[in-house]
């Protein structure tokens, strides 16, 4: 009996190890990245000699990098927006409704997920360099978004077919008896009760959108976001500067994790304390 | 859960699918068709000429250069596979049955790290991997050798940048059907006398399985476009399929080229799922097998 003790202790350490070992492994590169960005020196190696803020004063005193943050902000932005609505919709068609060719649609806005990103920005560079050349446009942000929406709105249909799926409809049945027609069961009930999750996939949307290299590369022409510039950077030379950049690349979507899981919690907090009411 | 029938009339059922339906054919369905017909024309002095043969075809299946590239890719998406579920099934586990306290934290975690920018994380392994970087640095100060690792540079340092941006797609998949497996059973199989390794085996295992297989062709239909990891942590030394498409666009300006070889990728990653979903078809069918 002891030996068995034993055994399931150590199957318990190993697999809790796992899950520490993976955690390291996941943040190893982005807690270098970080760390090299306060370092004084030239050359990007250990040991770190002392910390400054020196790279940022420069990052600053040359801020050429300015305009792709913008345009990753309004690319990350708009292509939120789009995703979010778009996935909400299509969560609730693929989750609660059943209509004729539903397996077409299914598979038509799923697939994007089963794209490798480089593909899938090809093959859409292919459609609007032709596209462009019929019409007279070149890439730039706006192909941009609508790249980003075609990648990222399955991710956000999934996130929130989760919430679809958990949903209790004898809340919207209660509320049509209570007399409310059918904009404020949407309004009232539907909505609220599905905000969880469209709330996650709009962040999840950002975040995907913010971070994006692949289809932006592809799609941009001549335009550059942050992942862009970063990774002409790199490839130029290895200079200190881009750690302080990727560091503060990091900072919005640290913000919005932060923002969402406080507000995850009071929510929690609320429903539970209006549970003990009821 | 109540599902309601609806019809292509009803303007509700409209509003949910069309828009939505219209983005994915404008801007994915007809570029894919696009690519495909895009294969059967040639370029002349870097432009686009309209020529419908099968030139670029025969370019692409008479050039061993090509295959040896491709059968390369393939092999790389496959060891990354292995790797990931390796990695991937018992964190899942781990994350599904045991760490109750932490989970919500630890899942966080991961879905920050997964969210991050690819080009900023390959960006800190260039650092941790390189000749003087911070594997060696920590490997040198518990007493190996100077300059212990070299994995910049090789399909090693390539892998674990693959490895790395991959593995969290298999962990959700495996983690999810993992908690939907109903506990009595693993319970009943406990009351039945079987051991803990015996019911892992004849219960957990076969009841993940459809997060395993979703996992691993994830995992290879992703791998098959690496692109970063090869050219920035492998250095360009051992090319996967996507520098052969960014050459023949951006170099090489021949778009009918990029578009075959896109398609080629694309039939591998498509054979792949159908392969797996009719192994797991059967799987779910072959007799005295439940689940």
């Amino acid at each position: 009996m002891n030996a068995q003790r034993l055994r399931n202790a150590l199957v318990d350490t190993l697999l809790v190890g796992t899950v520490v070992l993976l955690l390291l492994f996941f943040y190893a590169p982005i807690a270098t990245l970080v760390a090299f960005s306060f370092t004084s020196s030239r050359v990007l190696t250990l040991p770190i000699e002392s910390f400054s803020l020196a790279w940022y004063g420069e990052l600053f005193s040359k801020p050429d990098f300015l305009p792709a943050v913008r345009n990753s902000a309004v690319v990350a932005a708009v292509s939120t927006l789009f995703a979010t609505v778009l996935g909400t919709a299509g969560a609730v068609a693929w989750i609660r409704y059943r209509f004729r060719m539903q397996a077409a649609f299914r598979a038509l806005t799923f697939a994007p997920l089963l794209f490798p990103q480089l593909l899938l920005g090809v093959v859409m560079l292919l459609w609007f360099s032709v596209l462009g050349s019929w019409l007279g446009f070149s890439n730039g942000l706006f192909t941009v978004i609508i790249g980003h929406v075609v990648y990222i709105t399955p991710f956000a249909l999934v996130v929130v077919a989760v919430q679809v799926y958990g949903f209790d409809e004898t809340l919207e049945d209660a509320a049509r008896d209570a007399g409310a027609n059918g904009w404020q069961v949407f309004r009232e009930v539907t909505f609220p009760l599905l905000w969880p999750g469209i709330f996650s996939a709009a962040i999840f949307a950002f975040l995907l959108s913010w971070g994006n290299f692949y289809i932006s590369y592809s799609l941009a022409g001549t335009a550059r976001t942050l992942p862009i510039f970063v990774y002409s950077g790199i490839a130029v030379g290895s200079s200190p500067i881009y750690p302080a950049l990727a560091t503060l690349n990091l900072v919005p979507a640290l913000l919005l994790v932060v923002t969402a899981e406080f507000l995850r919690r009071r929510a929690l907090k609320r429903q539970s304390s209006g549970n003990l009411a009821s | 859960m109540k599902i309601e029938d609806k019809y292509w009339r009803d303007p509700v059922l409209l509003a949910a699918v069309a828009p939505l339906a219209v983005v994915m054919i404008a801007f994915f369905l007809v570029p894919l068709v696009m690519t495909a017909v895009l294969t059967f024309q040639t370029t002349q002095y870097y432009r686009l000429s309209w020529s419908w043969d099968l030139k670029i075809w025969t370019e692409v299946f008479s050039k061993p250069h090509y295959w040896t590239i491709m059968v390369r890719t393939v092999v790389m998406a496959l060891v990354c596979v292995a790797i990931c579920i390796a990695i991937a099934f018992p964190a899942a586990y781990a994350l599904a049955t045991r760490l109750k306290t932490f989970k919500t934290q630890i899942q966080i975690l991961i879905i920050f790290a997964f969210l991050t920018d690819a080009v900023l994380k390959t960006f800190g392994w260039i650092l941790i991997l390189d000749k003087n970087g911070v594997a060696n640095w920590l490997l040198m100060h518990i007493g190996f050798p100077a300059d212990a690792l070299n994995l910049l540079f090789t399909p090693a340092g390539t892998m674990i940048g693959m490895v790395y941006n991959l593995v969290a797609y298999p962990m959700f998949t495996i983690y999810l059907s993992l908690v939907r497996i109903d506990r009595d059973l693993v319970l009943a199989a406990y009351d039945a006398g079987a051991s803990r390794l015996r019911t892992f085996f004849e219960v957990t295992l076969p009841l993940s399985r459809p997060g395993l297989y979703s996992g691993a062709v994830l995992v290879f239909v992703l791998s098959l476009g690496a692109f970063l990891e090869p050219k920035v942590l492998g250095g360009g030394t051992a090319p996967l399929a996507s520098e052969l498409i960014r050459q023949s666009f951006e170099t090489r300006v021949n778009w009918p080229l990029g578009a075959a070889l896109t398609m080629v990728l694309i039939v591998i990653g498509a054979l792949m799922l159908a392969l797996s979903s009719a192994f797991a078809l059967r799987r779910r069918s072959a007799p005295g097998r439940p689940a």
